[in-house]
């Protein structure tokens, strides 16, 4: 199956704004998570939140085909 | 009026949010606009950059106006967030809530600011004076670089 990665702030400095990615079936987002750590060990340090399809999942979430699945530190908007 | 919900570059309209929020059957408008200081833990912070994920980030801010108005007898919500640079003195964000009297209309609107630093996924990162730093607890490493160590931002 084929999801969109896509990394913000910290993350994307370091990965790029995203990417296109072939998983197995069944993947989950914290598996997925850990393929990137070990891919560039720098992103380790970063602590992660995961969404997919725009809204926050725990890491034993499942991905499935086509979803978007973004990548981020904790957020810090406001004034 | 339709709803509100906006993420953006451009500088922040104030009219156009109390436009928005405007009901006859309200008594009470509450407006919170967050705005970049000049001094942050200590360094002369010269811009702000913000960075959002704005479909979600917009899908965000409705849900918390749902949920105030479950919360709280509110008339209206409207919310907008800057994008990109900031410079001191200008707003990133802003909040308006109308309601039929001012208690629940302040209540809900100090609600929908916290909630939104929690849950709307934007970053911000400082530009100060020798340096910049992403705000908030980016890092997980028991050690940060020390002269970098923000808790909170806002």
């Amino acid at each position: 199956m084929r999801v969109q990665l896509r990394f913000f702030a910290t993350l994307r400095e370091q990965l790029g704004t995203g990417e296109e990615r072939a998983l197995r079936a069944g993947t989950t987002v914290g598996a997925l998570w850990e393929s990137l750590v070990r891919e560039q060990p720098g992103i380790g340090r970063v602590r992660v939140r995961f969404a997919v399809n725009e809204r926050y999942v725990d890491p034993s979430h499942q991905l499935a085909e086509g979803d978007e699945v973004a990548f981020f530190p904790p957020v810090s908007g406001g004034g | 009026m339709a709803e509100l919900f906006e993420i953006g570059k451009a500088r922040i309209e104030v009219e156009r949010l109390l436009a928005a929020v405007a009901d006859p059957a309200t008594g009470a408008t509450v407006l919170f606009l967050g705005t970049t200081r000049n001094q942050n833990a200590g360094r002369r912070v010269t811009r702000l950059e913000y960075e959002a994920y704005a479909t979600m980030a917009k899908r965000e801010m409705r849900e918390l106006a749902r949920e105030a108005r479950r919360r709280w007898p509110i008339k209206r919500v409207a919310m907008s967030h800057r994008i990109g640079v900031v410079p001191v003195g200008e707003s990133s964000v802003a909040i308006a809530v109308s309601a039929g009297h001012r208690d629940e209309a302040f209540t809900a609107c100090h609600w929908l600011i916290d909630r939104l630093k929690e849950i709307v996924p934007i970053w911000k990162k400082e530009h100060f004076r020798g340096g910049t730093v992403w705000i908030g607890p980016q890092q997980g490493s028991p050690e940060p670089p020390r002269r970098l160590r923000v808790n909170r931002g806002g």
